[in-house]
């Protein structure tokens, strides 16, 4: 019997113009996707690798005899194993065990501190969330969330190094005394945060150390833009927009939602949501903010634009300067350096076209002047920083939306000073994390290390930088140490440690503090010979003084905190207060009167370049190349690449066309290597493939300043003519990669450890300046090909209107016109059946119906708790696809990752996939013929990009629990679709039967063997453990870790609704205790048991900035969000019943199939401006799929 | 063609299906007596590094549970205590005594064996990782210790006294009254709900009839406190 395929409805012709897809093979239709559709799992995922086929019938012999002999071994003693309770010797204030403790803390960070809630568990933290109550409290991004993984990565530093060489800490101690009694000249380099006890320290250690200086650098925050602010608004300036205020954005290649932040993300969720931020009012066009984007590769925020434009970099102060002018905004040098007709003839059709985008464009800015903003990309070079502040000031944004603050990074030199300052008299100290041998362009970083007199690196990895130091000390964790640091407004706020430094690693203040007690000690009295009056030579101190004292980090940090401009008061109360909140109310940083700063000399310079351009894009997963290390960012894919584990050269598919990489992807792989036969030629395959046997072709790319071998892939909505390439990637490799530097597993003093080693392909490389961008010299295929790990066609969902688009502009449909407000009526029923799907029929009789009618009165209610039943919807209109719910999701459930080989094997174990689509409108109808004619080209090269994260739905009807061979999932009487790990035999029939593919299947003990060792997974009982191992601290207690064989998948956190329940039923005593009677006088009535509304986050939710998660009892109705995103109110009917008014904009997916999931989508709203030649084509990306 | 079998094998078919049954049911019985969470863990008595007396304390110097397992009422755990409870009461007495080294060692400075390293107790109910049982859940809806751990105030040392096994939970958690008693006896191991009802009265709500045992005073207590003990897998696993 071959096997049923279900076959979704079929999308009227007339309905939709609108293509939507995920990959090139999918738009494509190869006949490898088409295959790749109708299997249940990815292919390789779910059958025998290589490895395992090959066990004989003696090796498996030998297994059996090994472990029947040492199951004989553990009989005899057949009682279970002598357990032990060890508690405290002293119980720590606060700790009770078996329940997190909670503290404020603060993530340093230079685009403006993150203010975190840090969960511990008996010390140990390991998750991370946003601290709501602070005063700029605005969520945090996936490399916060994935920043505890740090604290416990394997390959953190722990030892001093002298040239790459581990030496003693005792040998340092005689350099650094050395140091201190000389009180030579320092050359300080530090991060870009702004630390308010580092800036202190750094005029203590002027004085102590005459003709020292500070620095600050780090690769990604755009020397060009810091440049110009501190030329126009003063040293050390910082520009923050308030998207609160700001009701149309005009970003120039600046990602703001996603890597480049700029302020709040939170704030433009929430005007994007035109006053509907709570669900308690329809959102209104009219208070909906507008963004226009134009970018070079698609960005998370590209995708949220209202109108997007694709351009080169070099292009974008040609724009930038077209929309000056529009203002009236004079721009030295446009004349002869706007775009040329045939640049704009490239970028959007002709050149009318271009010139009303622009205008169009421009105008609407202008009429919302004070309320507007233009925003660069902090990689951009000067002109295009010079005429964004020229068109700001015009707009009168400085009045409105952007706030200029005076951080108190003032006189910090820039890193080409430092390379200007050092000489060989000078005493290098590189304290931030950047990494400047790796980064900085044509290898003159290391050269000037040589030359200084002594370098000396802190850092917690020992990357290419702390290697090329003379001394390398190993640096503490923000988890670790003591230290404040200011968020993007100014506020103070605290880092404390959760943990004392676990590798004895020295924090930044610990080093400063100590530069400072270390010149003041009298070195003379170490001379001293009388034995009575002999001082000890004083010791470097990490985490802890001598005696249990604090660090001495601690108290610099509160001598800041006692200087008059930040408590008023020295009392322990403030400074308590402050650590309980994590930060100090009212205290901010000054601002900036930008109207009266200087002029910005707004100029164009004319040379553009004419070949193909080079354009280095900052990672999502490894930033600037520090969190290479750090397993969950690599394994969770690039947002929009979906690309995990590397980097690649993204190019438009026109580009690519033109590079012979495109038809590659359809064409065949000319020829494999069979053993015995030799070279064969293959029979008709797509290339780039799927699973493990993805192969991504390579090109080789060269720029003035270097060379490079990278894999290609096609990027939809890309600039032509372009190469977009991210990165921090390819620090070290031990297959003797192209340009990378060679590292070996097992060295513990490698740059690289086992997660970031033969990942991706070093970028900096390529360029010959400080600029991100460059011009290729050369781009030619080559014929290597690069295994890729790409997930974007892994568990593809699949049906009708899974992700649902309108426009709040009028659109035209079967030649009527539908306002925004019909189209938002009519959302739930853009699935192609949705309308008139006939409601769901139960096949058993209800208790106390003696008929199946419907016959509402006499029947009891189905098994349903009365005091929960929790629910869930997510807003695609606030969602920009950040990947920060998927990692904090798997910090609160401890999910493992997997590794580069079983990524590609589609074995991935994220509980929450971000799907990605993108999709542009391919025909119109001709408003004379009324015929269909296909869409402009540039339509159709600028498709929307649609991210949609999909988890378990927990379905009310799951098709999963009917296939259950041994009720391992089933329902809760709350509406959960549960899980029983310890019962699931790994059938995998529930994945089989899953319509929304969120179930993941642990195809090998992930948790207990290291996957990233090679081949350790095959070797079953032999393989290397990873047991007990610093990554394992991270684990939280309260959830299962699930081993080989068993599926697994979202639960809606239901360790975090069991505790806030089980909380709740302390009320019985506390009614006791309050009413002063007898406990059996006391009533307990379901509402005391009810969690309250709005109480409980679950991870993904406490993660989202968007505020695009909502999650609670839907049994609080009004009170709680998540009931007010699915329904309006209710209205009872004449019979008697209720009915639930259902919020137009939600709907479920594949409603037709029946499976009433709890968690439901709201539909995203476009708001393009009418007079924009692309109006009509946004706000239709309503995405069909297989 | 000469019978290929003897006579005998007749019967051969019936003997070896009675030795199989017989076998097999020798297992099942041997199984359920030997390997069954009863028969396994029922009565472990391990050894303690101190030899703690709980009917010393509780029965005779009539301590409170919570003195030491000072967070049952707040916490999934209920706490052993740390050294420092112990060093609170015995700093002053019995402290030379010779089963009281090790804490001594954990904890008294002045002690020439001072170690400083924590007491290792060895642990008596273990329930397996994938099981998430909360005291606080029980202790405050009404579940005396004594319901899961037996009179642990009349043991010289602990030992097991019930199964613990999901069944053992279950058929607690669909018929709750045999074991819910006013929240000032949660902690009162010699409880008895005949006595206790008949030193406080009480009557039904509706019927008005004077409640007289367990089980009418645990249905009442479940009614009145809406204690719907749940079955679904992620009350205890998840």
């Amino acid at each position: 019997m071959s096997k049923r395929i279900f076959h979704h409805p079929e999308v009227h012709p007339d309905e939709s113009g609108v293509t939507s897809w995920r990959s090139v093979g999918e738009l494509e239709r190869t006949p490898a996707f088409r295959a790749h559709l109708e299997r249940e799992f990815p292919e390789g995922s779910g059958h025998l690798s290589e490895e395992d086929q090959k066990a004989t019938r003696r090796s498996f012999m030998k297994l059996m005899g090994a472990s029947s002999a040492l199951s004989g071994l553990t009989l005899v003693s057949c009682r279970r194993p002598e357990s032990y309770i060890v508690p405290y010797r002293k119980a720590p204030e606060w700790v009770i065990p078996g329940k997190p403790l909670y503290y404020a803390s603060t993530r340093p960070r230079a685009e403006g501190s993150v203010p975190l809630i840090v969960t511990t568990y008996e010390g140990r933290p390991t998750t991370l969330a946003p601290n709501g109550d602070h005063n700029d409290g605005c969520g945090a991004d996936a490399l916060t969330h994935a920043s505890v993984l740090n604290l416990y990565d394997p390959k953190r530093s722990r030892d001093f190094l002298k040239s790459g060489k581990k030496a003693s800490q005792k040998e340092f101690e005689g350099v650094f005394g050395s140091i201190a009694r000389g009180g030579g000249k320092l050359a300080i380099l530090v991060g870009e945060d702004d630390c308010p006890t580092r800036n202190r320290l750094v005029e203590e250690i002027g004085q102590a150390y005459p003709g020292s200086r500070f620095y600050s650098y780090e690769a990604l925050r755009g020397e060009a833009r810091r440049k110009v602010q501190d030329e126009v608004f003063g040293s050390g300036s910082q520009t923050v927009v308030d998207f609160s205020k700001a009701d149309r954005v005009l970003s120039l290649d600046c990602d703001f939602l996603g890597i480049d932040p700029a302020g709040s993300a939170s704030d433009f969720s929430r005007k994007r949501q035109g006053g509907g931020e709570d669900y308690r009012h329809d959102i209104s066009a009219e208070a909906m903010n507008r963004l226009y984007m134009v970018e070079t590769a698609y960005s998370l925020t590209g995708g949220m634009a209202d109108h997007r434009m694709r351009a080169r970099p070099s292009q974008m102060a040609g724009i930038a300067a077209q929309v000056a002018a529009e203002l009236g905004v004079e721009v030295a040098g446009y004349q002869d350096g706007g775009l040329s007709d045939a640049e704009k003839k490239a970028l959007l059709g002709s050149v009318k076209t271009f010139d009303s985008w622009i205008k169009a464009c421009a105008d609407d800015l202008k009429a919302h002047e004070g309320k507007a903003v233009v925003l660069a990309g902090s990689r951009h070079g000067e002109d295009l920083q010079r005429i964004v502040i020229a068109i700001n000031r015009k707009l009168g944004s400085y009045r409105g939306p952007v706030v200029v603050y005076e951080t108190g990074r003032a006189g910090l030199g820039t890193i080409e000073d430092f390379e200007a300052d050092v000489d060989s008299e000078t005493t290098v100290l590189l304290l931030g994390p950047s990494n400047p041998v790796h980064e900085r362009p044509g290898g003159k970083f290391g050269r000037l290390l040589n030359r200084a007199r002594l370098s000396i690196h802190l850092g917690l990895r020992t990357d290419a930088t702390a290697l090329a130091c003379d001394w390398h000390i190993p640096a503490a964790h923000y988890l670790e140490s003591w230290g404040d640091t200011r968020t993007s407004t100014g506020t103070l706020s605290l880092v404390q440690p959760m943990i004392l430094p676990l590798y004895g690693g020295f924090s930044e203040l610990e080093i400063l503090s100590q530069l400072i007690s270390w010149n003041n000690f009298d070195w003379a009295s170490l001379e001293n010979d009388n034995p009575e009056e002999k001082v000890q030579p004083p010791v470097l101190i990490a985490g802890e003084g001598p005696a249990k004292a604090p660090s001495p980090a601690m108290a610099e940090v509160r001598k800041t905190f006692a200087l008059p401009e930040n408590a008023n008061d020295d009392g322990d109360a403030a400074w308590k207060e402050a650590l309980k909140d994590g930060y100090l109310q009212s205290s901010s940083y000054q601002t900036v009167d930008a109207e009266k700063a200087s002029d910005p000399k707004a100029k164009l310079s004319s040379a553009r370049p004419q070949g193909i351009e080079v354009n280095l894009l900052a990672d999502a997963s490894v930033w600037d190349g520090r969190y290479i290390d750090n397993g969950w960012l690599q394994e969770a894919p690039d947002p929009i690449s979906k690309l995990s584990w590397d980097n690649a050269a993204l190019v438009s598919p026109k580009t690519a066309k033109k590079l012979g990489v495109y038809e590659s992807v359809e064409q065949l792989e000319p020829e494999t290597d069979i053993p015995l036969l030799g070279k064969v030629k293959n029979a008709p395959k797509p290339s780039i493939d799927e699973g493990k046997n993805a192969r991504a072709p390579m090109a080789l790319i060269k720029t003035n300043a270097g060379r490079m071998e990278i894999p290609v892939l096609v990027a939809f909505g890309h600039a032509d003519d372009c190469i977009s390439i991210a990165v921090g990637y390819g620090q070290g490799a031990s297959d003797r990669r192209d340009g990378v530097e060679v590292a070996s597993e097992g060295d513990p003093y490698a740059p690289v450890g086992l997660v970031g080693i033969n990942t991706g392909f070093n970028a900096y490389q390529l360029r010959a300046d400080a600029s991100f961008n460059a011009e290729a010299t050369g781009v030619t295929r080559i014929k290597a090909r690069y295994p890729v790990a790409l997930v974007q066609e892994h568990n593809a969902m699949n049906g009708r209107a899974l992700a649902r688009e309108v426009s709040t502009r009028e659109v035209e449909h079967h030649g009527h016109k539908v306002s925004f407000e019909e189209q938002v009526a009519k959302v739930r029923e853009q699935g192609p059946v949705d309308s008139h799907a006939p409601e769901n029929v139960s096949l058993y009789k209800r208790r106390g119906s003696k008929t199946w009618e419907k016959d509402v009165d006499k029947q009891e209610d189905l098994i349903s708790d009365k005091i929960h039943q929790w629910g869930m919807t997510i807003d695609l209109n606030t969602c920009v696809g950040c990947n920060a719910c998927l990692i904090a999701c798997q910090a609160e459930n401890n999910i493992p990752i997997v590794g580069k080989e079983q990524v590609a094997m589609g074995r991935e174990m994220h509980w929450v996939r971000m799907d990605r689509y993108f999709a542009a409108p391919m025909e119109e109808m001709d408003e004379k013929t009324h015929k269909k004619v296909p869409t402009p080209e540039w339509v159709q090269d600028n498709p929307e990009m649609v991210p949609q994260p999909v988890s378990c739905m927990q379905c009310e009807n799951a098709p999963c629990e009917t296939v259950c061979p041994v009720n391992a999932t089933v329902h809760s009487e709350e509406g959960l679709n549960t899980m029983a790990y310890n019962r699931c035999i790994g059938t995998r029939y529930c994945a089989n039967n899953c319509p929304y593919k969120a179930r993941r299947f642990n195809y090998f003990d992930y948790n207990k063997r290291n996957p990233l060792v090679d081949h350790n997974l095959y070797k079953g009982p032999f393989g290397e453990t990873q047991v007990g191992t610093a990554p394992h601290l991270q684990r939280n207690p309260n959830v299962s870790v699930r081993m080989r064989g068993v599926m697994e998948k979202c639960t809606y956190c239901v360790q975090r609704l069991e505790s806030a329940k089980i909380k709740q039923k302390q009320i019985g005593r506390e009614k006791t205790l309050r009413a002063g009677v007898k406990s059996t006088e006391v009533e307990i009535k379901p509402e005391d048991l009810r969690v309250r509304a709005d109480s409980i986050k679950v991870a993904c939710q406490d993660a989202c900035e968007a505020n695009a998660v909502s999650f609670g009892n839907l049994l609080d109705k009004e009170d709680a969000q998540v009931w007010r995103a699915k329904y309006k109110g209710e209205k009872k009917k004449k019979n008697g019943i209720t009915e639930l008014i259902h919020n137009p904009r939600n709907y479920d997916v594949l409603q037709y199939i029946g499976t009433a999931p709890r968690t439901s989508y709201l539909a995203r709203v476009k708001n393009p401006n009418p007079a924009m030649p692309d109006a009509a084509y946004r706000g239709l990306a309503t995405i069909h799929t297989g | 063609m000469a019978n290929f079998f003897p006579r005998w094998t007749n019967i051969l078919p019936l003997k070896i299906a009675v030795c199989l049954g017989v076998a097999g049911a020798g297992v099942v019985v041997g199984f359920t007596y030997y390997a069954t969470p009863k028969a396994q863990r029922v009565g472990y008595m391990p050894a303690q590094p101190i030899p703690y007396d709980h009917a010393l304390h509780v029965n005779q110097l009539g301590m409170d549970c919570r003195y030491c397992h000072s967070f049952v009422e707040h916490s999934g755990h209920a706490n052993v205590p740390s050294a420092s409870t112990c060093w609170n009461c015995h700093q002053h007495v019995a402290k030379d005594s010779e089963k009281l080294q090790p804490l001594r060692r954990a904890f008294d400075k002045d002690y020439e064996n001072f170690d400083g390293e924590p007491i290792k107790w060895v642990r008596v109910h273990k329930n397996p990782d994938y099981v998430f049982f909360d005291h606080s859940a029980h202790v405050n809806r009404g579940v005396s210790c004594e319901s899961c751990h037996g009179k642990v105030n009349e043991m010289e040392v602990v030992y097991q006294a019930e199964s613990h096994s999901m069944g053992w939970c279950l058929d607690c958690h669909r018929n709750p009254e045999k074991h819910l008693r006013p929240l000032e006896e949660v902690f009162n191991l010699d409880y008895d709900a005949e006595e206790w009802l008949a030193a406080n009265p009480m009557k039904h709500p509706d019927t008005g009839d004077p409640l007289k045992t367990q089980k009418d005073l645990g249905l009442y207590l479940k009614e009145h406190w809406n204690i719907k003990a749940k079955e679904s897998c992620s009350t205890c696993h998840r």
